[in-house]
């Protein structure tokens, strides 16, 4: 009875409902595929890339909803597609969005095998079952149709019924073939379509992407080249043919790189750098164009005037005349707001000190005091009670004068004006119960306010991975390079810090009124990176 | 006398219940904050709650608001606010309501351990005791063309040990007078200060602080 379950299941036919879907969609996912990059491969140097992409994406994500609710209803697997990620702002940004995103590529992963693989489970979970069909039903359907197995004629009744046999095994086989390729699906299915709860990468830097795509650009263009050329030169070479490859994959190589190129060498006006220098490229390939073809009528020259306007539209926008009040304006706004920063930073400071006066010290004080008073009414009666009194009392005063000095401390540490960062790292390190690697590469050193964040940007991540973080161990490092020092404080513990939180914030205002950032990584489950940058003058 | 004391730093919390205890004060309930204050005092019913004007959750004036909320479910409440430092706002707030039982005293007065007794006495049994350092800020606001002018150096001492709420006896003793010529300056400045005399000692320190806080 166990064999034929699958065949007396509802499930299997719900799975069969599944895989035989796949025959259409995988016409759908074709043509989607083709379109979306085709159309993106084509508009790859225009600005009409990003729409096209958009698009391309929507539907790729729309195309994921539908089969992540194929999988759930009816392979009952859980699938919940991540829903689409809102886009970074500006052309680079939107592009790196997309194409940047892991869940767009696991989708189109999937498209890409439900397509493929999918026609194939599609068709064998339909013809199967079919086919089996089509023998038990022999006996009623020979003398219609021609059924032969090679040379063997089902073409008499008896001989008919030999075949129901047959079909009832490939029915049971069917059912368990369905079984097979739904369970294969089942898993295909969510970890591709679902969010599988990852947190998305942070996109990485996109010249270092750039950069690293550059040799398999040069690699692709030199080996579809190459060939090209050499089957060119082994069949008639009447016509350079070859150029119509050398051409466009020279286009894409040659924009690749001068992108590289602008994104590492310059710093501002990155875009319209590109843009300019994309167009020009393409200006060219389209002369090279005109060269190696009819030669009659100089039609570049339209779409050099439109590309010209165009630049020249994006240059005026990027050079705004009045950019010069507006950078002012700009600036004044980022020196309100941090300077309000600072006042509240020092602001949270000043009530922190004054609780620990309250707290600490004082109430030492104070404590100290009532044992003295009491000693001292002991004195007479009490000598033993009272020298008791006097004893914690002493060591009352010891304790209020280490809370001093504390306290002291946290305010600005002595030795850090005296001897500098690594002498003042060196001295919370000594002082911290887990083990921390520092190290300081100034030759000179910065300004004394750019000292003092660092120290308590080093400070406040060391305290939080003590504290917070359940660190082994913590790593310290402060460099300075054209003109900025960087703090990195990085710890092995559980992550999951709030960027928000009293103490980061706290020193997030402090560093942002030098003019620097503050950076915190600490997903969930670690590692926290906390990283400040200062500008120092030189 | 039994007494409920509400401070959250635990080091001044069992000092503060040692001193009272040692000095015979039954110290029935030391909490930590506004709320157990007020809980403590509605089961305890003590004679006194000594009490911290800073409590959490908010660290501002929890103590002083969660006394005044003591005091009006069980009126009999005699309350002593020790504070860090001395607001002469704080005073007046715990002073509104009239009536006695009532002291404010900066922390450091504890010291002096007899003086501190002798104020949670007088303050346990309805009188009234204000840190020296409030009746300086009171006396510093004054206008100039003040009937305080008038009195002589000694009546302007006499004076201000009244308003921390002594009786003459006490006033007598710390200024080394006879009761006689201290009851002779007190007539003396109220008679200036055209405050009627009273047989009260706290109605004549109420009297006197009304006067310094330039509210007749």
């Amino acid at each position: 009875m166990l064999i034929v379950k699958p065949l007396l299941e509802r499930r299997t036919y719900r799975e069969l409902l599944f895989l035989a879907g796949g025959l259409p969609l995988a016409g759908l996912w074709l043509g989607l595929m083709l379109a979306g990059w085709i159309s993106a491969g084509v508009l790859a140097v225009t600005p009409l890339l990003v729409p096209v992409l958009i698009g391309f994406r929507g539907l790729t994500w729309a195309g994921a909803r539908l089969e992540a609710s194929l999988a759930s209803s009816l392979l009952g697997v859980e699938v919940q597609p991540p829903p689409l990620r809102a886009g970074a702002a500006g052309y680079w940004g939107r592009i790196r969005g997309i194409l940047g995103e892991a869940a767009f590529w696991r989708q189109q992963t999937y498209l890409l095998l439900r397509m493929t693989l999918g026609f194939g489970t599609g068709l064998a979970a339909v013809v199967a079952p079919a086919v089996s069909l089509g023998l038990v039903a022999t006996p009623i359907t020979y003398r219609w149709t021609n059924t032969n197995f090679g040379s063997w004629h089902a073409d008499t009744l008896p001989r008919a019924f030999a075949l129901v046999p047959a079909g009832l095994v490939g029915l049971v086989l069917s059912a368990w073939l369905i079984r097979a390729f739904a369970a294969l699906w089942a898993r295909l299915a969510p970890p591709l379509l679902g969010g599988s709860g990852e947190t998305e990468r942070s996109a990485p830097d996109p010249s270092s992407v750039f950069r690293a795509a550059l040799p398999y650009d040069a690699a692709f263009f030199a080996a579809v080249n190459l060939i090209t050329l050499v089957v060119w030169a082994l069949t008639r070479r009447a016509y350079f043919w070859p150029e119509w490859t050398l051409l466009p994959l020279g286009l894409v190589l040659g924009v690749h790189a001068w992108s590289v190129v602008v994104m590492e060498r310059v710093r501002a006006r990155r875009a319209l750098l590109i843009h300019a220098g994309a167009w020009l490229l393409l200006e060219l390939f389209l002369v090279a164009v005109w060269a190696v073809t009819t030669r009659a009528y100089v039609w570049p020259v339209w779409p050099l005037l439109a590309f010209a306007i165009v630049v020249a539209i994006h240059a005026v926008a990027e050079y705004r005349p009045w950019a010069g009040r507006a950078v002012l304006t700009e600036r004044i706004g980022v020196l309100t707001a941090t300077r309000a920063g600072a006042v509240d930073a020092a602001e949270t400071e000043l009530r922190r000190i004054e609780r620990d006066l309250h707290d600490g010290a004082q109430a030492r004080l104070v404590a100290l005091g009532m044992s003295i008073g009491l000693a001292e009414q002991k004195l007479a009666d009490d000598p033993e009670g009272a020298r008791e009194l006097l004893s914690e009392a002493r060591l009352g005063a010891g304790e209020a004068l280490r809370e001093l000095r504390d306290l002291a401390r946290g305010i600005h540490p002595p030795v850090l004006s005296d001897r500098g960062l690594e002498a003042a790292l060196a001295a919370l390190v000594a002082r911290s119960p887990l083990p921390v690697g520092v190290s300081v590469d100034l030759e000179t050193r910065p300004p004394a306010s750019v000292e003092t964040a660092a120290y308590f940007v080093a400070a406040e991540g060391l305290a939080n991975a003590i504290k917070h973080a359940q660190a082994t161990h913590v790593e310290i490092r402060i460099g300075r390079d054209a003109g900025v020092v960087t703090v990195v404080v990085a710890d092995d513990g559980a992550g999951g810090a709030d960027p928000a939180g009293g103490g980061l914030a706290g020193i997030r205002r402090r560093v942002e009124a030098l003019d620097g950032t503050l950076a915190v990584e600490s997903p969930a489950g670690g590692p926290t990176i906390v990283r400040a940058v200062m500008p120092c003058g030189s | 006398m039994r007494v409920v004391i509400a401070e959250d730093l635990v080091l001044l919390r069992d000092g503060l219940t040692r001193l009272l205890r040692d000095n015979g004060i039954d110290v029935v309930a030391a909490v930590e904050d506004g709320d157990a204050l007020v809980h403590a005092v509605l089961l305890e019913r003590p004679d006194l709650a000594i009490v911290d004007v800073r409590l959490p959750p908010t660290f501002q004036d929890e103590g002083l608001r969660a006394a005044l909320e003591a005091r009006r479910h069980v009126p009999e409440t005699a309350i002593l606010i020790l504070s860090q430092y001395v607001e002469q706002t704080y005073a007046r707030e715990l002073l509104a309501d009239g009536r006695g039982g009532t002291g404010y005293l900066l922390k450091d007065r504890v010291i002096d351990i007899p003086q501190f007794l002798d104020a949670v006495r007088r303050v346990a049994e309805g009188g009234t005791a204000l840190d020296p350092e409030v009746v300086a800020q009171l006396f510093a606001g004054r206008r100039a063309a003040d009937p305080l002018e008038q009195l002589t150096p000694r009546e302007r001492e006499v004076l201000a040990l009244m308003a921390e709420g002594r009786s003459n006896a006490g006033i007598a003793e710390a200024l080394v007078l006879t009761v006689g010529a201290v009851e002779k300056h007190t007539a003396s400045i109220l008679a200036k200060l055209g405050l009627a005399p009273s047989e009260s000692d706290h109605r004549r320190v109420l009297a006197v602080l009304a006067y310094l806080q330039g509210r007749d």
